[in-house]
């Protein structure tokens, strides 16, 4: 099965500006190659700190530690990070009931194909494990769905817990 | 005490030793730690780590990073900074200013049984947060040197980790009670009235 259109890229300057939109204060990132040319944006950015972590598991610790200081940020990392850092999503932003926002890319994703299709198990179990932890997530496959980020932000408030955006294409 | 072996100061000596200069801090706590720590010194800016073992550091981080005129303390164990020791790089990186990370250094997951933790006493903390790039790093063999040496520490431009060789508490394992219904983590409970505290700080 494939998606009913290709997934195609947003551009960096689109989801830095969403983000700007967003009131995003701070983004806690494992570098992903995948958003490459938007951390290129941050790492520039007067608006935004770009904090990095080493591990996926602080830089969820380290956002719940913003959000206690009154902060808005988001998380970015990638599906391997996502896999690496379950206990810590569950015990902080799930347990703690932290309104936590995740960015994470689908790095390798075939945009021709839906990610839970995809032959690649990196790709493949991304969705199935956000079901599994019953946490929302919204796919961004091109440029007009960057305004999710903004929903995801309010879907986060609502059920004070975490939310996460998969970026189904590497960024432009 | 085995000769060459180093000599160890009492949990509740060392925390003392921080509880006299407890103030405004926001003190993030975890494992054996916590009650003690909350008996002596606890208020509305104590963060306790419960539920995810080796995060203390970071979460301290966060605020630190949120309320750079605020000290933060992470009063943290050796077996959960082995299961996180890259956040000494994330921190010395972050460079907060305002920021002690205590490593307690008993050599035994306290908690769960007194099982080895592998960082007997020949390990030091203190040197790989001077590698990771802290600011200051020092470790400790008994409480009253610590005392002496504390105050010059805190007036440091972080971050600062003190590494203190403690005892085994011997508190042992305890089954913790079965979660209700009902039940709502700790951590939810604890950290919006820290939030709470440090608005306007």
């Amino acid at each position: 099965m494939t998606s009913a259109s290709e997934a195609r890229a947003v551009p960096a300057a689109d989801f830095y500006r969403a983000m700007v939109d967003a009131g995003i204060t701070d983004v806690v990132a494992v570098p992903d190659t995948h958003v490459r040319s938007l951390i290129t944006l941050l790492l520039d950015s007067s608006e935004i700190r770009f904090i990095q972590a080493a591990t996926e598991d602080e830089a969820i610790t380290l956002a719940a530690g913003l959000m206690v200081g009154g902060r808005k940020p988001l998380v970015q990392i990638q599906h391997a990070g996502l896999y690496a850092g379950v206990n810590h999503l569950r015990g902080v932003a799930m347990d703690g009931a932290f309104p936590m926002v995740f960015m994470i890319g689908l790095l390798g994703r075939d945009p021709a194909r839906a990610p839970r299709e995809h032959f690649e198990s990196l790709v493949r179990y991304a969705e199935p494990i956000l079901d599994a932890l019953e946490i929302p997530h919204h796919l961004i496959d091109g440029p007009e769905g960057v305004g999710l980020l903004a929903t995801a932000y309010e879907e986060a408030e609502a059920r004070r817990g975490p939310v996460a955006i998969l970026v189904g294409e590497q960024t432009s | 005490m085995t000769p060459g072996a180093p000599s160890r100061m009492s949990l509740n000596s060392a925390l003392d030793v921080l509880a006299r200069r407890r103030e405004d801090q926001v003190v993030v706590s975890t494992m054996t730690v916590m009650a003690p720590w909350g008996e002596r010194a606890g208020n509305e800016r104590d963060l306790r780590c419960v539920g995810f073992m080796g995060g203390s550091s970071t979460l301290g981080l966060g605020v630190a990073l949120a309320k750079p005129d605020v000290p933060v303390w992470v009063l943290d164990g050796d077996g959960s900074l082995a299961m996180q020791l890259g956040s000494l790089l994330t921190i010395a990186n972050a460079a907060p200013r305002r920021f002690l990370h205590v490593v307690f250094h008993n050599g035994v997951y306290d908690t769960s049984g007194a099982q080895p933790v592998l960082a007997d006493a020949s390990m030091s903390f203190a040197k790989l947060a001077e590698g990771a790039g802290y600011a200051r790093a020092a470790r400790f063999e008994d409480a009253e040197t610590f005392d002496a040496a504390l105050d010059e520490l805190l007036e440091v431009d972080g971050p600062v980790l003190v590494e203190l060789m403690t005892q085994p508490s011997g508190i042992g394992y305890q089954r913790r009670p079965a979660a209700t219904a009902e039940t709502v983590p700790a951590f939810a409970l604890n950290w919006p009235a820290v939030r709470d505290s440090l608005a306007g700080a």
